[in-house]
C-alpha cells in the first residue's frame, strides 16, 4: 500500500486472507508503484535528482529545449528556484504561466479541448486529477516512471494517494496540504479555566481527541461580550464542506457505500452536520464570511481558541505579523470513537500536483523536471520559500532547519503525523460536483434554510444523480481503488 | 414549323453567352451575410446540438462526437431546484432593480430637467457610478456590507450600541447588497436616457397644460409620462437585459451563496460551464433562458408597437 499511510502491523488473520485475496481482484488497480516492472534503476533518492537532470540532458542533447510551466500565482517562490538549477544543469530553458489560484484547474481542463500546447508542466490541485486525466490531457506517467523513478519514491512521500488515478501515476504531489489545528496555548493551560472546565466535564482543558471534546472546548470558551470567541473554524461556503468531511469520516464511515450509494445522509452524517451546525453558534462574528488570509488574520488577533488551516496558516501565525506567535499549541485535526476505539482522520484537502501535458512535445524530459522537483533535495528547496504554497511532504523536509525555523518544531511535529494519516478527498471523475452540491447544502443547513436530514438528504439525491451521469461503472472503479489506499488504520475501522 | 424551330435555335447559338454570376447587389451584402451566418448561426447549431447531448470536455471525446441523450438536459433541468430558483431569483433582481432604477432616473432627471448652477457638474458626479469597472464596484460594497463594514459601523451610531451582522452570509438578506450595487451603477444610464427623452419633449403640448391650469403632478402624469412610453420602454428593456446578465456582483458578493442564495442565471450558467465543465446541460439550460429573455423583451416592447400604430 502507498507509503504515509499508515501502519499494516495490525492486520488480523481473517483481513489478512482477505486482503490477500483482493490483491489478486486488484492486481489490475494496485498502485502503480507497486506493480511497475521496473529496470534495473541506478537512481536512488539520494541522487534521483541528478540522475533526472543527466537523462533529461541527454534526451535533449544537440536540441534547444524549452519548457512550459503552468503554476498558480504565487508559486514561482517554490518553483522558480528549482527550475534554475534544473536550467544550470540540463541547459533545458524553463519560461512560467502563471494563472490565478482557483483557476488552475479549469485552464488545465481547456487545454484539453483547445490542445494548443501552451504548457509542458501543470500544477493543478490533487483534487482535480480524476477529471483531468479522464480529459486525456494528463499523460500516464507509469512508462516514465518505471524508466527513471527510484524503488522507494513515492514510498518516501507522506501523501501520494491523489498521484493516482484507476492505478494510473499521473503526477507528483509537491505540496502537503493537510488540515491541522491550532490552539491558544495560554488558553489551555491557564489553571483557573482548566479548573472551570474540568467541574463543568470531568477531564482537563487539552488538544482535543474527538471533535465532541473540541465543541465543548469552544462552548467553554465563547465569551462574545469579554471579546473572546470560541474559535476561527471556517463557514464560508467553500471551506465549510471540508470540516464536514473530516466530521463525518470520524463517525466511522466512507461517503459512498461499495455499490456507490451516498452514505453522507445516514444518522452518523446528520448528527455530524448537527454538530457542525451547532460549534457555529461559538465562532467568530467573520466565520461565515472571511476567506483564507482574513480567516489567519483574524486568529492571528490572539482572541480565539481554535483555528483550521493549513502550513500557510502556520506560516503567517509564526511571524512577526501574528500577535499569538510562539503561544500555540497544535494538533491533527479530532477524531471520533467509533465502537470504543478513537479514529483519527486528518485531511489532506489541497496540495499542489506537478502533472505533464499529453499534448507537449517534450513529454519525458518534462516528467524528469517533474521527478526532478520532487526529488527529496529539490523539493527541500522549493518547500523552504517561506512565501510559496508548498507544504513539507517528504521526511528530510521536517528535518530541515531553515524548514523548521519558518513552521516552528511543533507545528511540524503535528503536520507529519496528519500528513502520514491522511484521508484523501474525493478522487472521482466530477469530483468539483459532488462537492459543490454539498457545499450548498451544508451551508443552507448551516445558516437554517434547511434542515441537516434534509440538506444530506438532498445533496445525496443530486450524488447519485452525478453517478449516474459520469458512468457508475467507471466511477465505481475508481471508487474500489481509492478506498483500497485510505490509510489502514482509518480503512479497517470504516464502514 | 421545322424551319422556324431550326431559326429560333440557331438564334440561341448566335446570342452572346450570358454572364453567369451573382446579381451585383447580392455580391455587395453576401460577405456580410457569410460573416453574420458564421458568428450567429454557427454557434446557435453547436448550442443546439450540445443541449440534446451530455457533453464535458472531461469525457475525452470532441464535442461533436458527443453521444445524444434527447430530452433529458431540459428534463433535468425541469427538476433542477438551483435552476429554477436562479431563474426566479434572477427574474426577481430584474423587476426590483429595473423598477428602482427608472423610479430614481425620473426624479434625477426631473431634477436635472432645469437649469442650475453646477447642473453639467452635477450630471457627470450622477453618471460617474457607470464609468466604474463592475468589479470594483462590486468590491466597494463587499466591504461596505463587510460585518465590521461602515454600514454596520453606520448603524451602531445609530442604535448607540455595537451592531455587527453579516450581510452577505444571511440567506434573507446577503440579495439585499447585490441589488444595491447593480441599482447604484446602472441608475445612471437609466437617467440618461430619461433625461434624454424628458429634454426632447415637445414643449407646446405641455404649455397648453398649464395654460389650462393643470397642476404639475397632472401635467407629469398625464401629458409628460405617455409621451415618454416609447423612451422608457426601450430604457426598461435594454437595463433589463443587461440586468438578466448580473454577474459581478454576485461573483464578488457572494459567489451565488449562502447556499444558493444569491445565485443567479448566470452564476449559475458559469459555474456549470466552467466550473464544471456540463457544456450540453448548460446549452440547454442557456436556450431555455433564451426563450424567457425574448419573452421579457416582446412584452416590454408592446409599448412602442402601439406607438407606432
Amino acid at each position: 500500500m502507498p507509503s504515509g499511510n499508515g501502519n499494516n502491523s495490525g492486520k488480523t488473520r481473517r483481513r489478512f486472507l482477505q486482503g490477500t485475496a483482493a490483491t489478486a481482484g486488484l492486481a489490475a488497480l494496485a498502485p502503480s508503484f507497486m506493480m511497475r516492472p521496473r529496470r534495473a534503476s541506478a537512481a536512488t533518492l539520494d541522487d534521483v535528482h541528478m540522475e533526472a537532470a543527466k537523462a533529461a540532458k541527454e534526451l535533449a542533447a544537440g536540441r534547444s529545449v524549452t519548457l512550459t510551466i503552468m503554476q498558480p500565482s504565487g508559486s514561482l517562490g517554490n518553483v522558480k528556484p528549482v527550475a534554475d538549477k534544473f536550467t544550470e544543469e540540463t541547459g533545458i530553458a524553463i519560461e512560467y504561466v502563471e494563472v490565478p489560484l482557483g483557476e488552475i484547474n479549469q485552464k488545465v481542463l481547456l487545454e484539453a479541448v483547445s490542445k494548443t500546447g501552451s504548457f509542458d508542466i501543470a500544477l493543478p490541485a490533487t483534487f482535480g486529477i480524476p477529471d483531468l486525466a479522464e480529459s486525456g490531457i494528463l499523460v500516464n506517467l507509469d512508462q516514465y516512471a518505471a524508466k527513471h523513478e527510484p524503488e522507494d519514491m513515492q514510498q518516501d512521500a507522506l501523501y501520494a494517494t491523489g498521484d493516482y488515478y484507476k492505478g494510473n501515476l499521473y503526477g507528483y504531489q509537491t505540496d502537503g496540504d493537510t488540515y491541522v489545528m491550532f490552539y491558544h496555548k495560554d488558553w489551555l493551560e491557564n489553571a483557573d479555566e482548566n479548573k472551570a472546565f474540568s467541574d463543568k466535564h470531568g477531564y482537563a482543558l487539552k488538544v482535543p481527541d474527538t471533535w465532541e471534546e473540541l465543541d465543548a472546548m469552544m462552548a467553554h470558551f465563547h465569551r462574545p461580550d469579554k471579546g473572546m470567541y470560541g474559535g476561527a473554524l471556517f463557514r464560508t461556503q467553500f471551506f465549510i464542506a471540508w470540516e464536514w468531511w473530516v466530521r463525518f469520516h470520524a463517525k466511522g464511515y466512507f461517503p459512498l457505500d461499495d455499490d456507490l450509494n451516498p452514505q453522507i445522509n445516514n444518522d452518523a452524517g446528520v448528527k455530524a452536520l448537527e454538530e457542525l451546525v451547532a460549534a457555529s453558534k461559538t465562532l467568530y462574528p467573520g466565520a461565515r464570511t472571511n476567506g483564507l488570509f482574513e480567516n489567519f488574520e483574524a486568529f492571528g488577533e490572539g482572541d480565539k481558541f481554535c483555528n483550521i488551516g493549513w502550513g500557510g496558516t502556520q506560516k503567517f501565525l509564526n511571524s512577526d505579523k501574528s500577535k499569538i506567535k510562539g503561544r500555540m499549541a497544535h494538533g491533527p485535526t479530532p477524531g471520533g470513537m467509533v465502537d470504543g476505539k478513537l479514529i483519527k482522520t486528518p485531511y489532506f484537502n489541497w496540495g499542489w500536483n506537478y502533472v505533464v501535458s499529453s499534448v507537449s512535445p517534450e513529454p519525458e524530459i518534462a516528467y524528469l523536471f517533474t521527478l526532478y522537483a520532487c526529488s527529496p533535495a529539490m523539493s527541500t528547496v522549493a518547500v523552504r520559500d517561506p512565501g510559496g504554497y508548498f507544504d513539507p511532504f517528504r521526511g528530510a523536509h521536517y528535518k530541515d532547519a531553515k524548514i523548521t525555523e519558518t513552521y516552528s518544531k511543533p507545528f511540524l511535529d503535528a503536520h507529519e503525523d496528519s500528513m502520514r494519516n491522511s484521508i484523501p478527498d474525493l478522487y472521482l471523475k466530477g469530483q468539483g460536483e459532488y462537492f459543490d452540491e454539498l457545499r450548498v447544502n451544508l451551508t443552507a443547513a448551516d445558516v437554517g434554510e434547511k434542515s441537516p436530514k434534509e440538506a444530506l438528504d438532498d445533496t445525496a439525491a443530486a450524488w447519485t444523480r452525478i453517478t449516474r451521469r459520469m458512468g457508475k461503472r467507471s466511477q465505481k472503479v475508481q471508487w474500489d481503488f481509492l478506498k483500497s489506499i485510505y490509510p489502514a488504520g482509518v480503512r479497517d475501522i470504516l464502514t | 414549323m421545322a424551319q422556324e424551330s431550326l431559326d429560333a435555335t440557331a438564334m440561341k447559338q448566335a446570342a452572346p453567352p450570358r454572364r453567369r454570376g451573382l446579381p451585383f447587389n447580392v455580391a455587395l451584402v453576401l460577405p456580410a451575410q457569410l460573416t453574420v451566418l458564421a458568428v450567429v448561426l454557427c454557434p446557435t447549431l453547436i448550442v443546439l446540438w450540445l443541449s440534446i447531448t451530455d457533453w464535458q470536455p472531461t469525457s475525452g471525446v470532441t464535442w461533436y462526437q458527443a453521444e445524444p441523450v434527447w430530452h433529458w438536459n431540459f428534463y433535468d433541468l425541469y427538476f433542477d431546484d438551483r435552476f429554477i430558483g436562479a431563474l426566479l431569483r434572477t427574474i426577481l433582481v430584474v423587476c426590483v432593480c429595473v423598477a428602482l432604477e427608472l423610479a430614481i432616473a425620473i426624479g434625477l432627471a426631473l431634477l436635472f430637467l432645469e437649469e442650475w448652477p453646477w447642473r453639467k457638474l452635477a450630471v457627470s458626479a450622477v453618471i460617474l457610478p457607470m464609468m466604474i469597472v463592475p468589479v470594483d464596484a462590486a468590491n466597494a460594497f463587499f466591504m461596505l456590507f463587510n460585518e465590521r463594514g461602515p454600514i454596520n459601523h453606520i448603524i451602531s451610531l445609530v442604535i448607540g450600541e455595537a451592531f455587527e451582522f453579516s450581510w452577505l452570509a444571511d440567506p434573507d438578506w446577503a440579495l439585499l447588497p447585490i441589488m444595491l450595487a447593480e441599482i447604484w451603477q446602472w441608475t445612471p444610464l437609466m437617467f440618461l436616457l430619461v433625461l434624454t427623452g424628458l429634454m426632447n419633449l415637445p414643449e407646446n403640448q405641455i404649455r397648453a397644460a398649464i395654460v389650462l391650469g393643470a397642476s404639475p403632478a397632472r401635467i407629469f402624469f398625464r401629458v409628460m409620462l405617455p409621451l415618454m412610453a416609447p423612451v422608457i420602454a426601450i430604457a426598461l428593456l435594454v437595463r433589463s437585459i443587461e440586468t438578466f446578465k448580473i454577474f459581478d456582483p454576485v461573483y464578488i458578493l457572494t459567489r451565488g451563496g449562502p447556499g444558493a442564495a444569491t445565485e443567479t442565471i448566470s452564476m449559475f450558467m458559469y459555474n456549470g460551464a466552467f466550473v464544471y465543465f456540463r457544456m450540453g446541460y448548460i446549452a440547454a439550460a442557456g436556450l431555455l433562458v433564451l426563450i424567457v429573455v425574448i419573452s421579457i423583451c416582446l412584452a416590454l416592447s408592446k409599448p412602442l408597437k402601439r406607438h407606432h400604430g
